[in-house]
């Protein structure tokens, strides 16, 4: 064939893979790659084999050609398509040998080359070595090695910080804990124009920081004032609309607890880009702590018929069964979901909460035992462990687990709400008291309904310590948030009664028995009330 | 005082802003009372004393001398003026005005969330709030109809307005930005009343009325969070003639009856056909038991008024009480054609078959008039006295516990919240709640009469705050007479024959004077025959054991004795007679 001739066929093949049309694509590449033998045309075939379906005739390829295999790139894709065919081992063989340590640092010294020889890559795709150590991570999560996959995908971020992926991975599995994510952002190195990069990767991993400070840096990114300005026309396409990072931010305020504006904004996203699947799971779960089964409903049918074989479509559909308090059937649903896509996490956690739901401790303690190992990196199977301890009154128990998801996650006030209720429990009401203040003071927006019962728990542990004055001021403040709770008003009644004020503590023993009006507390402690009143009375006669 | 040509300027305008934005009973309220202003003769302008077009007596009364005081009232005392509060023009520019009316008109058809949506994302004032006023009706439809469709067992339910938080979270960022109007801080008011945060609704509706003091609704929330007279004087104020509306009202509310009469004469001078002022000044009668007035006053209410509703329940409160049965079942059949489902007429026509003695007829429209609306607070009392009629003490309870839910002033429900658990035992409860009551209306005598009966019953038995309680009680012109007798027997009990002497004199002078006889009437005179013979007064003795004689029972042996006994120590002179009333 004739040097022309190649040449356009070549340009062909792109232009069929471009179209993806494969078929085409895989004939002219063959004819091309036998005409001249050149690696790259040979690569061009077995990538276009590799798209078109035909995983083994690709690997058949590229293994015929030892020498070929020399080349990291030719390696790559024979191990892509060995993760395309499920054969780990022979991915991770495909790949070669390699070590890595804890920080995701690769200590190998046959890679040294490599790293040279993409040194002269240019900067349109990237680093190859990342994208090595991206298949190495999944083939380790796939064959269930979790650690050492932890380990490869921080190495694919470390070797180029463009490789989304990885990242995406590391923190959508909880594979890191807060501590460790932010250890890994910072040893990263961005290059000067990727700082809206770096920008956007704090955004991901920080979902308990003060509204104010995240706010801001939401404000930065949306503004594009982080650097990524672009400086021709198309500037108009600003991140306002990058759904991505609208779908960080009802990360964050769910994580928050402020599920109505979570719920708002992934609605607001959903409109534009109706099937984010980041962006549909926080609509989800916002519905379900909204209770709005409705819309789950709806969203969990068009979920189901369009992507039937996405984890997220069958957990939708066991949220909504989780919604109408039907647990069993929800939790098939979610064993559907984990069936699928093992590494889905909320599917995980929520056949938990489906156990816990059910009062049916010993599974759930087995679930979220379970779900602590799978991700390693969230807090929340260690937090809900110890909280179905405190319910069997497994106090000490309790606080170890709570201690340990204080550990892998220092921010959420719902551990230092538990922490405290704990020693409460334990009759330790100083302790109790600091850790509800530490609560408090982890609020990253200001009060909400949610934290009402921490207020009260706060109270009681101040009525215990006899600080009656601060006492009243935290069950007002409760009072503030919520009229309806029948604990603040009887706390509240108890703690002047214990200050021989009768009359408040009679009025609020009413409002208590408004609310419940067979609270046998309060009926004794009003009828003693009652009494002592009428014994004393003199006031106004 | 500002002149009538401003109030009648102010109002128009207001009539118009108030039915733009939905709130009808405020605008109503201002219609009414702009034609509550006098219209202004050719021939003599401001002051038309002598002029009275309506011949009531009454009236008329009232009138003249409130005319008489226009020239000195017309600016308050102290020099306070008026603050002149521009009228505030409508923001017209930045609306989408067609979505308005759309939203408008499906607020009036009571399509609310369509209204609140045809508004979406607009930002205008007005729009903003039609869009979240919409919105909290939407909420408390649903919620009314949740409450009927889980309704407990004694009607009580939890459903809340789920709309509120929607509602607060975006108003408080308003008025974060200060870019809120004034209605706004009225529906924000009332969002954070339901929520429950009463002091900072109070504050927000304080600065809803100092921009905009024309919404009466806004001003009515305000009375029903003022529980207290000091809190009433702390409210920081403009000054502006609503204002004496709103004090007028809260000082009714408050039980400060000569003042609530000095600002509505004040008013008259203005809004001198203003029925409003004449019902409110008929309920303030009402209240201070002077029932004949205000019966007059609401017969010429009607007479000028026919098919009005507001306050008519309080006019058959009047009547029931006065038992003018052919009055009421008058008043009970026009209110019944001109519209039975109205909470009023239902009470109304409760109230006649109270009289009636048909008291599940009663309960049945009293439960009616609750249904169509949940806080009307007298028709939860008047229901609780139906029950205590019926014997069906528990419903009674909960009735008067949902008064005092409402309004925790209302001394009745108080009352018979103690009179019901008096009458199962419960005597520390019953000493609660009449103490409640008492505290709240001091000059009723029944109250202290009660409460003493708590002191001095069996499980409490102090003697001596039951001694002070019927003092207090006698001190209020205690109508049954029961303190005197009380306090005379008691003091009997405690052996000071002295303190009791001086009380059954004083409750035998009380009987003499009302011409009424009976045990207590025996009981005294027989008391006092043996204690005045007991101290040597035997002239007096004398007279009372002659008195005695006309009764009939063991009594009149014993006096007979007495009678011996005198006639013993002293001159044998009476002993003739004795003889001769011997049967």
């Amino acid at each position: 064939m004739r040097e022309e001739e190649v040449e356009r066929l070549r340009a062909i093949v792109r232009d069929c893979i471009g179209r993806h049309e494969y078929a085409s694509a895989t004939f002219y590449a063959g004819r091309v790659a036998l005409a001249t033998a050149d690696p790259l045309d040979i690569y061009m075939e077995a990538q276009a084999l590799l798209l078109a379906g035909h995983h083994r005739r690709a690997l058949h390829l590229l293994t015929s050609s030892p020498p070929l295999l020399r080349d990291p790139r030719f390696r790559c894709l024979a191990a892509k398509c060995l993760e395309e065919l499920k054969e780990w081992h022979d991915c991770l063989t495909m790949l070669g040998e390699a070590k890595v340590d804890d920080d995701g640092n690769v200590i190998s010294h046959k890679d040294a080359n490599m790293m040279n020889l993409d040194k002269q890559s240019d900067d349109h795709e990237i680093n190859i070595l990342s994208a090595i150590c991206l298949l190495r991570a999944k083939a380790y999560q796939a064959l269930d090695n979790r650690d050492i996959a932890k380990q490869w995908f921080k190495a694919a971020v470390k070797a180029d910080p463009m490789c989304y992926e990885a990242m995406e991975c590391l923190v959508d599995n909880y594979m890191l804990t807060c501590e460790e994510e932010k250890r890994l952002l910072s040893s990263l190195n961005f290059r000067k124009e990727d700082q809206w990069l770096y920008a956007h990767y704090s955004c991901m991993i920080s979902k308990h920081e003060k509204s104010s400070v995240l706010e801001a840096k939401f404000r930065d990114l949306e503004e594009g004032t982080s650097g990524l300005s672009f400086s021709n026309s198309s500037s108009n396409k600003s991140p306002k609309y990058n759904a991505d990072l609208m779908a960080c931010k009802a990360e964050y305020y769910y994580q928050c607890g402020e599920y109505q504006k979570c719920f708002d904004l992934t609605s607001a996203i959903l409109e534009k880009d109706a099937f984010h699947l980041k962006c549909v799971l926080y609509y989800l779960v916002a519905s379900v702590e909204l209770n709005r089964p409705n819309d789950i409903y709806v969203m969990a049918d068009s979920l189901v018929k369009n992507y039937p074989n996405k984890a997220v479509s069958w957990f939708a559909v066991g949220c909504y069964y989780y919604c109408i308090k039907k647990y069993s059937q929800a939790r098939q649903h979610f064993s559907k979901a984990t069936s699928i896509e093992g590494t889905y996490a909320p599917a995980w956690i929520a056949t938990c909460n489906t156990y816990a739901a059910q009062q049916e401790n010993d599974h759930a303690l087995t679930a979220y035992r379970t779900t602590a190992r799978l991700f390693p990196g969230c807090h929340l199977p260690m937090l809900y462990i110890g909280m179905e301890s405190m319910r069997t009154r497994n106090f000490k128990l309790a606080e170890q687990y709570l201690l340990e998801a204080k550990k892998k996650c220092p921010y959420d006030p719902l551990v230092y709400n538990e922490l405290g209720v704990v020693a409460y429990h334990m009759k330790d009401y100083e302790k109790a008291a600091e850790w509800l203040e530490l609560a408090l003071d982890n609020l990253a927006f200001p009060l909400s309904e949610l934290w009402e019962p921490t207020l009260v728990n706060l109270a009681h542990s101040l009525r215990k310590l006899k600080k009656y004055h601060k006492a009243i001021i935290y069950y007002e403040k409760a009072l503030a948030l919520s009229t309806r709770s029948l604990s603040a008003f009887a706390g509240l009644a108890y703690t002047y009664h214990l200050m021989d004020k009768y009359d408040e503590a009679i009025t609020y023993y009413h409002q208590a028995l408004w609310l419940k009006p067979d609270d046998q507390f309060c009926t004794d402690m009003l009828n003693l009330a009652i009494e002592d009143d009428a014994q004393t009375r003199k006031d106004f006669l | 005082m500002a002149s009538k040509e401003s109030c009648r300027n102010e109002l128009r305008h207001a009539v118009k802003q108030l039915s733009d934005r939905g709130l009808h009973s405020a605008s109503k309220w201002a219609a009414e009372l702009l034609v509550g202003i006098e219209p202004d003769t050719p021939s003599s302008r401001p002051r038309t004393s002598g002029v009275t077009p309506l011949s009531s007596t009454l009236r008329h009364r009232f009138r003249a001398i409130a005319a008489a005081e226009s020239p000195a009232t017309a600016t308050p005392p102290a020099g306070v003026s008026y603050v002149s509060t521009p009228i505030p023009s409508d923001d017209t520019d930045n609306d989408d005005y067609d979505s308005y009316l759309l939203a408008k008109s499906c607020f009036d058809c009571r399509e609310y969330r369509r209204a609140s949506h045809a508004l979406r994302g607009q930002t205008g004032k007005r729009a903003v709030f039609l869009r979240c006023y919409a919105l909290y009706m939407a909420g408390e439809k649903r919620k009314e109809e949740e409450t009927i469709e889980l309704e407990g067992p004694l009607g009580k339910s939890d459903s809340v307005n789920t709309e509120l938080a929607t509602i607060e979270r975006e108003l408080s960022s308003l008025h974060r930005n200060r870019s809120i109007d004034s209605f706004g801080l009225y529906l924000y008011g009332i969002v954070l009343r339901d929520k429950g945060c009463g002091s900072q609704a109070l504050s927000v509706l304080v600065e809803s009325v100092n921009s905009y003091p024309w919404n009466w609704s806004a001003w009515t929330e305000l009375t029903s969070l003022c529980t207290t007279l000091d809190m009433l004087r702390t409210l920081n104020l403009k000054n502006h003639w609503m204002k004496d509306f709103f004090l007028a009202s809260a000082f009714l509310e408050l039980k400060m009856h000569e003042e609530a009469l000095e600002t509505y004469k004040r008013l008259l001078t203005i809004f001198r056909l203003s029925d409003y002022i004449q019902a409110q000044v008929a309920t303030v009668h009402y209240n201070m038991r002077e029932l004949d007035e205000a019966e007059l006053i609401f017969e010429e209410l009607l007479r000028t008024d026919p098919y009005r509703m507001e306050s008519m329940d309080t006019y058959s409160n009047i009547l029931y009480a006065k038992e003018s049965f052919s009055t009421l079942s008058f008043l009970a059949h026009r209110v019944f054609l001109t519209d039975k489902y109205r909470p009023e007429s239902c009470c109304i026509i409760a109230n006649y078959y109270s009289l009636k003695g048909q008291h599940e007829k009663s309960v049945l429209y009293f439960r009616r008039a609750l249904k169509l609306n949940r806080k009307y607070l007298s028709a939860w009392t008047l229901m609780g006295h139906e029950y205590v009629e019926m014997k069906n003490t528990p419903a009674a309870i909960d009735a008067y516990r949902r008064a005092i839910e409402i309004n925790p002033r209302d001394y009745r429900a108080w009352y018979g919240l103690g009179q019901m658990y008096e009458m199962m035992g419960m005597i520390f409860y019953a000493l609660y709640y009449y103490s409640k009551s008492a505290a709240l209306q001091p000059n009723d005598a029944r109250l202290w009469n009660a409460m003493a009966h708590c002191y001095e019953s069996a499980p409490l038995g102090r003697i001596e705050e039951a001694i002070r309680c019927y003092k207090r009680s006698a001190d209020c012109n205690d109508a049954e007479g029961i303190a005197l007798h009380e306090l005379a027997r008691l003091y009997g009990e405690l052996g000071q024959a002295d303190q009791a002497a001086v009380y059954y004199k004083k409750d035998l002078d009380r009987m003499d004077a009302e011409e009424r006889q009976g045990p207590n009437y025996v009981e005294a005179m027989f008391f006092l025959a043996k204690y005045c013979k007991s101290v040597g007064r035997y002239d007096e003795a004398e007279h009372y054991a002659t008195r005695l004689l006309d009764s009939t029972g063991p009594e009149k042996e014993t006096a007979k004795s007495i009678l011996r006994g005198l006639r013993a120590s002293n001159s044998g002179f009476a002993s003739m007679e004795i003889d001769h009333f011997a049967p």
